[in-house]
């Protein structure tokens, strides 16, 4: 194990989930970045799948902790995804950016397919416009913002000494 | 190494299992059990990021607070701004309503839509036609005074010549009535010196010409529509003498005016139907009937001190002579008497009452008689006079 990788990976998550609570609120968009998945993804692509998954389910209940309607759906959701990125980072080279956006992308929207059957607040019409163009355009941004950060923290990040 | 590998993938799996059971059983937990573990969360993991968003929502509060405050005072600057605009506007309406007021019939208010090219610039176009009672010629008007006169006419608007219009014209005297001409356009080149320049601003002033050369006219002296040329009634401004100016014509004298109404604010006029053009528009504008008003109480005022003085002096002279006479023992002539003590009587209060003769007393009570002496007095017009009545 490379203790510098680590402490740096965690310190970018660190940086990655303040954002997520100083940036995002700043913001305010309709349609914002989750900074969170960005670090979930950062973690998950340097640790394996079962530490994934457990971070995966910190971050989601600390989200869910806050939001009492859906209490343990960020969890699934987030487990879910931690998962299947560190077990993909098996499959494929993550390093590509382009591929990281791409599961970013993907990560995102799952997040919010799930959180949204689950919570159960919207239905019909309502829920698919949700799902095909609010989620989808969440997942975009999240998925550029994560780009731009990876492209940023090149230099420092050292995904094969993880 | 395979076993290690193998036993690394069940426990991965393991613990995945175990998260997504964890994950489902907090989604079906009772809300009295789910909300010890979330403010267990709050208090501890989520404590210092939950005062980071506080922190973050405060800047944009404030951030927002700032700009919808520096909105507010944008706001204000731009109500601000309009206020001058809107009272004018305001005055303005105010004016066309008090001659509305003072004209009482046969007007049709109208808003005045300057021209858009170069030569219309002496024209304007007004939102009423024919449909509101508006014909050619009618009379275009402001608060102030003379704007134009209508030339063409359709049905829902109608064209008009403003008083810079070279083919203006109106008659036009002074307030006292003692000079009289035609007012129009200061055109260069038609009565300008060929030395003096030009200014394009100078177009909008008017001439006065025509005036007869014994009659002056100082500047300020404000110049009315004289209802001689057939369109215009008598008494609207028309413009305020500004001096004299230097022409060919050397029987006549010149006035550059400046016109009563400034072109600038010709935003809503007044027309005047034809019927009340014709008619009398006594008491429309003010300063006529105010400045006649007040020239006429001066001459008569004039006229009443002098005949009093006159008066006085005629009956001291008289009582002086009968004295001297009486003196002398010189017996005045019967008649005589009768008018001085009519003239005493008139003049000096207390005086002894004389009867009058029958064939005197209307003569003397006739006031032609007594006004015309008082009008010129004269040494001798007492003595002649009382000699005159005392003939048989």
């Amino acid at each position: 194990m490379n203790w510098g990788a680590t402490i740096r990976t965690v310190l970018l998550c660190a940086t990655l989930v303040v954002l997520h609570y100083t940036l995002r609120p700043l913001l305010a968009w309709r349609a914002s970045a989750d900074f969170l998945i960005i670090a979930l993804l950062l973690a998950a692509v340097r640790v394996r799948p079962g530490v994934a998954a457990i971070i995966g389910f910190i971050i989601g209940l600390a989200t869910d902790s806050l939001a009492l309607g859906a209490f343990g759906a960020g969890a699934l959701a987030m487990t879910l995804i931690g998962f299947s990125w560190s077990k993909l980072k098996a499959v494929f080279f993550a390093d590509h950016v382009l591929l990281n956006g791409f599961f970013l992308f993907l990560g995102k929207w799952a997040y919010e397919v799930v959180m949204n059957v689950v919570e159960r607040r919207m239905q019909g019409a309502e829920l698919l416009m949700q799902i095909l163009v609010w989620s989808s355009l969440s997942a975009f941004v999240t998925a550029v913002a994560g780009v731009l950060a990876l492209m940023a923290l090149r230099p420092v990040l050292d995904t094969r000494a993880a | 190494m395979a076993r290690a590998a193998r036993f690394s993938n069940r426990l991965d799996l393991v613990l995945f299992a175990g998260c997504v059971l964890l994950s489902l059983v907090s989604m079906v937990l009772p809300p009295d059990l789910r909300e010890p573990v979330a403010s267990v969360l709050r208090r501890s993991l989520v404590a210092p990021l939950v005062r980071l968003q506080q922190g973050a929502e405060r800047w944009r509060g404030a951030y927002l607070s700032a700009q919808r405050e520096e909105l507010r005072r944008d706001t204000l600057a731009l109500a601000a701004s309009r206020v001058p605009t809107l009272e004018s506007e305001n005055e303005r309406l105010r004016q066309m309503l008090g001659l509305g007021s003072k004209l009482q019939w046969g007007f049709i208010p109208a808003e005045a839509l300057s021209g858009r090219g170069r030569i219309e610039d002496f024209t304007i176009t007004l939102s009423a036609g024919s449909k509101a009672g508006i014909g050619e010629r009618s009379l275009v008007v402001a608060p102030e005074g003379v704007v134009g006169v209508v030339q063409t006419v359709d049905p829902s608007m109608s064209l008009a010549i403003l008083f810079a219009h070279p083919d203006f014209r109106v008659s036009a005297m002074s307030a006292d009535g003692s000079a009289f001409g035609i007012v129009q356009p200061h055109i260069a080149g038609s009565s300008t010196p060929p030395q003096s320049t030009f200014l394009q601003s100078e177009r909008w002033l008017l001439e006065l010409r025509g005036v007869p050369f014994r009659s002056s006219l100082k500047p300020g002296t404000v110049v009315y529509s004289s209802g001689l040329g057939g369109i215009y009634p008598r008494g609207i401004p028309v413009g305020i003498v500004l001096g004299e100016i230097k022409t060919a014509e050397a029987w006549a004298r010149t006035y550059l005016l400046r016109p009563s109404v400034n072109p600038a604010e010709i935003t809503a006029v007044m027309v005047l139907t034809p019927k009340r053009g014709t008619s009398a528009l006594t008491n429309v504008w003010a300063d006529i009937s105010s400045v006649d008003s007040a020239s006429r109480r001066i001459v008569v005022a004039g006229d009443s001190l002098a005949r009093q003085a006159a008066s006085a002096e005629a009956a001291a002279r008289r009582a002086a002579i009968d004295s001297a006479l009486r003196a002398s023992g010189v017996v005045p002539p019967g008649d005589s008497a009768a008018v001085r003590a009519e003239s005493v009587s008139v003049t000096i209060p207390g005086a002894p009452a004389i009867p009058r003769s029958p064939t005197t007393a209307p003569t003397t009570a006739r006031p032609r008689d007594s006004t015309s002496g008082a009008r010129r007095p004269r040494p001798d017009s007492a003595r002649r006079d009382t000699t005159a009545r005392a003939r048989p």
